[in-house]
């Protein structure tokens, strides 16, 4: 339920979303699965990291989601629209990696002729064009053509374009590629004011650091699969113990630990997964029964750079 | 203004297009100037065939193909318009230049002609009105190429095919004149290509009353034709964002 207790929609519902890119070469058909029966809702004001390896498929869920690509099988609603319908583009932001503009067009010229397509008034172009251009700092530029502009400048237009409607939903594929730290700041600011705004945002990126700055919320891609949403992970993996060790003392093993995980092991340190700071008495009794001399511990939590490792990892095994 | 933009941008988005129009009146003032014009020229026809069926090539070059090649379509597509408009508003784009540049032509040829008496302007006006159409007719066909072609090769492909076509026409009219399927290829190229030869009937005033409404019906029904296939074809077509080589 929304705020007037209306049932709320969701901004993005994919119901076993499947991708199959088809070709046909030398006369065989060769069809390559970019997603797998994906499934995912994301209600208003979220904000969601897809994360994953290369050709994990997260572009294809975002052009999939943009309306850019039709799903072979499975659903897709943009705030209650068929994806590629003219209602859910009404609602709808995006920001591809690499955004290309008429090269002989200004910053100015450009943002005038996207707020024309959102189908804007002449007075309401002359308006956001003036506000979007000093939201993402390209006034001194409005009028330079964009052949000129710096990929870091080019991204700052694609999000200005890409706000000009003010949408519920923004989509964004490696935002931050080529700005520089202000730039990378400035975006986070205007991302963290729409989600006050009631905004939805999935960003795509390999910056994991500057995603962990604006959500916990991540949905990690491996072969066109969805292996881990954030909300249904189980915290056992999300926590370790780190336990000092002094030398001399018996040599620890998995067994040693059961029914905790032991992930690394040194001469001087053990890494152990744990559920919450609860299993801490039991992992240092166990070790200690063990043999092990522990000298102390301390309690990590996982950070997104290390799931995105670990879960690579897993899927590697 | 979602018209205007659509419509201004088949004349700015390339600056080399305001350069191809600068180029057709020089070529155009040249040919007055050289020292061996030929004086029984018609000037109706050189325009039909230099601003009716090659110009529409080049200022339809990679109209969509330019887009889908630098990844802008996918900016294009997530914007709440009908790609159907997108395409009409673009042919509109390429019509109207065409009408402006051949009346500008027209006017620029028949300064030069009275100034020097050179050549001749019999009908001109009638050919003015077939290029015109035969432009039209060209542009939806090289529009829609454009769907399906990479950059800028709709326009390089549709002259080539052209080129061959005329020569393999040449070649059977010549050698088999009588074959039945002389007679088939004649009509494919007659009544499915963009009608060069009815309208430039038309032009030389061999066509009556009747006929040029026909012809000129004809010429307005593969303008659809061709345009509607495009908007399909964009309709259907599915459009990676990444950039393609």
């Amino acid at each position: 339920m929304d705020r007037c207790g209306n049932i709320a929609v969701p901004v993005v519902e994919c119901r076993q979303v499947t991708k199959t890119y088809s070709s046909v070469w030398a006369g065989r058909s060769r069809a390559v699965c970019a997603l797998r029966s994906a499934s995912l809702r994301v209600d208003e004001g979220a904000i969601l990291g897809l994360i994953g390896p290369n050709g994990a498929g997260k572009t294809t869920f975002l052009s999939l989601m943009a309306g850019l690509l039709w799903p072979t099988e499975g659903l897709i609603r943009i705030c209650g629209h068929p994806a590629r319908s003219l209602q859910a583009k009404r609602h709808l932001g995006y920001v591809p990696e690499s955004p290309a503009f008429l090269a002989c067009y200004s910053a100015r010229a450009v943002l005038r002729y996207h707020a024309a397509l959102h189908g804007l008034s002449r007075r309401d172009v002359a308006i956001e064009t003036d506000r979007l251009l000093e939201q993402v700092k390209l006034q001194e530029c409005a009028k330079r053509a964009v052949g000129g502009f710096s990929l870091g400048m080019r991204q700052r237009l694609a999000l200005a374009v890409a706000l000009i409607n003010r949408p519920r939903l923004l989509l964004l594929d490696e935002p931050s590629n080529g700005l520089d730290p202000i730039g990378v700041i400035e975006l986070r600011r205007v991302l963290s004011e729409l989600r006050q705004s009631g905004a939805t945002v999935i960003i795509s990126s390999h910056r994991l650091g500057e995603l962990e700055k604006l959500t916990s919320d991540y949905v990690f891609l491996d072969k066109g699969r969805i292996v881990r949403f954030s909300d249904e992970a189980s915290p056992a993996q999300d926590k370790y113990l780190c336990v000092q060790l002094l030398p001399g003392g018996a040599n620890i093993t998995d067994a040693s630990v059961v029914p905790h995980r032991l992930i690394e092991l040194s001469q001087t340190q053990a890494k152990i997964a744990v559920s919450g700071i609860e299993d801490v008495p039991d992992v240092v009794r166990r070790l200690v029964t063990a043999g092990a001399s522990v000298a102390g511990v301390h309690l990590e939590t996982e950070d997104v750079e290390q799931t995105f490792v670990r879960l690579c990892q897993e899927r590697a095994s | 203004m979602k018209a205007y933009e659509l419509i201004t941008e088949t004349v700015l988005r390339k600056t080399y297009l305001r350069v191809i129009h600068a180029a057709w009146f020089g070529i155009y003032a040249a040919v007055f100037l050289i020292p061996f014009p030929p004086d029984r020229c018609s000037w109706g026809s050189f325009v039909f065939v230099w601003s009716g069926c090659l110009l529409p090539l080049l200022l339809s070059a990679g109209i969509f193909g330019n887009d889908v090649a630098s990844g802008r379509i996918s900016l294009l597509i997530t914007k709440p318009i009908r790609l159907g408009e997108l395409y009409i508003y673009r042919l509109i784009g390429l019509s109207l230049q065409g009408a402006v540049h051949l009346i500008a032509v027209g006017t620029l040829i028949l300064i030069l002609h009275r100034l020097t008496n050179r050549g001749s302007t019999e009908n001109f006006l009638a050919w003015l009105l077939v290029s015109w159409l035969i432009f039209n007719t060209w542009a939806a066909l090289s529009t829609t190429l454009s769907v399906v072609v990479k950059r800028e090769h709709n326009a390089m492909l549709l002259f080539f095919t052209a080129g061959v076509v005329i020569f393999v026409l040449s070649f059977v009219v010549s050698f088999y004149p009588d074959h039945r399927l002389t007679a088939v290829f004649l009509g494919v190229v007659r009544w499915a290509c963009p009608p060069v030869e009815l309208m430039g009937q038309m032009g030389l005033g061999l066509a009556s009353l009747r006929q040029s409404l026909d012809s000129a019906a004809h010429s307005l029904m593969l303008t659809v034709l061709y345009s509607a296939v495009g908007i399909i074809l964009l309709s259907k077509r599915e459009f990676k964002y990444a950039r393609e080589g």
